[in-house]
């Protein structure tokens, strides 16, 4: 299982270094987010108006994390189709490793992969707070050990179930049409029903009903209860959304997972 | 000997309509060269797919080295090996590196993995191009590599799809030798379906003939050349004439039948009977464009067989060429 789990992995990373134009895009489009609109936007308001982050760029900045997390997640998908259309799945589940090689693989490694340009947009906007004209993330909590390491573990698990999920339609459809339909379907509502962008007070009540148990914002609000030692405007400390958080990973694997099966089952 | 792979009534219908595999039995030694000859959508790759666990067959068994595929699929993978028709190689990888993935899959450790690589890249002429990208190679340079993921842990029973679609004759002949070699160092079982003649005339000890799902013939290439019984006269005429009484009653002539328009003469030996079919004809005044001697081949089995011409792009079936097909077998004598 191993073996074959290594040789699957290795693929994955031959492929993702020998597509530099996709590598410098994922690492580029989070960033110029970040420039342009976090920039642009840079609305008036403090902790009050922002759940405990200084200004809306450290806000912003902090829910990025979430939204580079979800978009990753929608090409590993496309990539699954891409490679049922050119035989290459066909040619894995001709062989004797397990079917769920074939479904871990890409799951670890883009689930890992979404994880460089998450961080990236974290530090390059600790970084800009530094830089004379630019705004950036002020971290005003004290992040510890232990507040660094839920961070991570938030976003990553986010990814996972990110991943998953789409990679189990990327199993399950046959053309890379419907694929998008479903992409297109989901994506925008998972995000706007998010806390990621805008702050609560920005649109209906019964959004914030939503966002409060959406995914990415369980993530983010692990995010940006730490950075900002913002406890008093959270109803929970960080380690209850990272729980909520599971829970939802836990139900996305395990539709992911009766997904998969089915798709790579013998026809 | 025990059967390597054995085949019962099998049958496969895509979409409640298409019968791809339509009650196929049969059996194949171990250490034999089977080869399954038939034209476009016959339901080779259907067969082939059933066989190696990636496709449920609707109905029937299959066994393979002892095991039903549809009850111990992940055991019968690890015993076979399998070149598919169409390349599946990762265009983005080199031919080493689509080697080691397929070596890793099979749970190759990578020492091994790596003499073994580096001596089938040498036994397939990749070794030069080794480590380019596979998008630049050619479409023989993929077929070869397909062949070699197919046998890079040495199977037991190794199924090629096809496998020279797209070569040269040269590529061609050098394949066949390969198998050969194979044959001869391993033993391996060998099950191919092609839709050249010529190459289930070399390979194969064993041929099963099929057409739209059945089998319609098995036996040994030679057999099956026997049975067209002699040699053959095509004539066409100029216009539509009917030249069934003219031909039959030329001396010599054992049967005539009538295939799309040609009219077939079967005989003992065509080179005597070609000077009194232009005289009859003359003198009869029917006007011919075309006289043909055909001597005993597979591609004439096919044709008496399915009523169709063995064309290597698909041909159409005609319900007018199973009728003459049908009059032809209760006219014989
Ligand atoms: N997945 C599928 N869904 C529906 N029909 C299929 C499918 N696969 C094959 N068929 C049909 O089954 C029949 C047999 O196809 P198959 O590919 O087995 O033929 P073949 O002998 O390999 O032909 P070729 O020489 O063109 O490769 C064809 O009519 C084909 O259209
Ligand atoms: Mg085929």
């Amino acid at each position: 299982m191993l073996r074959e789990l290594g040789a699957l992995l290795r693929r994955e990373w031959l492929r993702y270094i020998r597509t530099p134009v996709w590598i410098i895009s994922s690492l580029l489009v989070p960033v110029l987010y970040l420039i342009l609109f976090g920039q642009g936007f840079n609305y008036p308001g403090g902790p009050a108006q922002y759940l405990g982050a200084p200004n809306y760029i450290s806000y912003f900045a902090a829910g990025m994390v979430g939204f580079v997390a979800l978009t990753m997640s929608l090409f590993s998908g496309a990539n699954v189709i891409f490679d049922k259309g050119l035989g290459i799945v066909k040619r894995q589940a001709a062989t004797p490793a397990p079917r769920s090689v074939i479904f871990l693989s890409p799951l670890i490694f883009r689930s890992l992969i979404a994880l460089v340009p998450a961080f990236l947009v974290l530090g390059l906007a600790v970084l800009l707070a530094h830089i004379p004209g630019f705004v950036g993330l002020t971290v005003t909590g004290s992040v510890g050990g232990l507040g660094g390491f839920e961070i991570v573990i938030a976003v990553l698990v986010l990814a996972l179930m990110f991943n998953a999920l789409f990679l189990a339609f990327g199993f399950a459809l046959e053309s890379p049409q419907s694929y998008f339909g479903i992409v297109n379907l989901l994506n925008l509502p998972i995000l706007f029903t998010s806390n990621a962008l805008y702050p609560p007070g920005v649109g209906p009540d019964w959004l914030h009903q939503i966002a409060e148990y959406n995914p990415v914002s369980l993530c983010v609000n692990v995010l940006r209860e730490n950075l900002f030692g913002s406890s008093s405007y959270y109803p929970y400390i960080p380690e209850v959304y990272l729980l909520a958080l599971l829970a939802w990973a836990a139900a996305f694997i395990s539709l992911a997972v009766v997904l998969g099966r089915r798709a790579l089952r013998t026809p | 000997m025990s059967d390597a792979i054995v085949c019962e009534n099998l049958v496969k219908v895509y979409g409640d309509i298409i019968r791809a595999v339509d009650g196929v039995s049969l059996n194949v030694p171990e250490g034999e060269a089977f080869g399954l000859l038939g034209p476009n959508g016959a339901g080779k790759t259907t067969m082939v797919s059933i066989l190696t666990t990636l496709v449920r067959p609707t109905s029937g068994r299959a066994i393979v080295d002892g095991l039903d595929v549809a009850k111990h699929p992940e055991e019968v993978r690890r015993r076979i090996g399998l070149a598919f028709q169409v390349s599946t190689a990762d265009g983005e990888l080199t031919g080493r590196e689509n080697l080691e993935v397929a070596a890793g899959l099979q749970g190759i450790r990578a020492p091994e993995a790596r003499r073994r690589i580096r001596e089938l890249l040498d036994q397939m002429q990749l070794a030069p191009a080794a480590d380019r990208l596979v998008k630049g190679y050619s479409g023989g340079m993929r077929r070869r590599l397909e062949l070699a993921v197919g046998v890079v842990h040495s199977p037991k029973i190794l199924f090629l799809d096809e496998p020279t679609l797209g070569l040269d004759p040269q590529g061609r002949a050098g394949f066949w030798d390969y198998i050969r070699h194979l044959r001869k160092d391993t033993g391996v079982t060998l099950f191919l379906t092609t839709h050249y003649l010529e190459e289930a005339d070399q390979l194969c000890e064993r041929l099963a003939i099929v057409d739209h799902g059945k089998i319609v013939a098995t036996g040994r290439p030679d057999e099956l050349k026997q049975r067209t019984g002699g040699d053959t006269v095509v004539v066409k005429p100029s216009k539509g004439e009917d030249l069934t009484p003219i031909l039959s009653a030329v001396p010599g002539a054992l049967a005539v039948q009538v295939i799309a328009g040609a009219y077939r003469v079967k005989c003992d030996r065509g080179e005597a009977m070609v000077p009194q079919i232009v005289t009859a004809c003359d003198r009869a005044g029917v006007e011919i464009v075309s006289v043909e001697i055909r001597k005993p081949s597979l591609d004439e089995v096919f044709l008496e067989l399915t009523g169709r011409e063995y064309r290597e792009e698909g041909t159409e079936h005609s319900g007018w060429a199973s009728e003459r097909m049908g009059q032809m077998r209760g006219g014989r004598p």
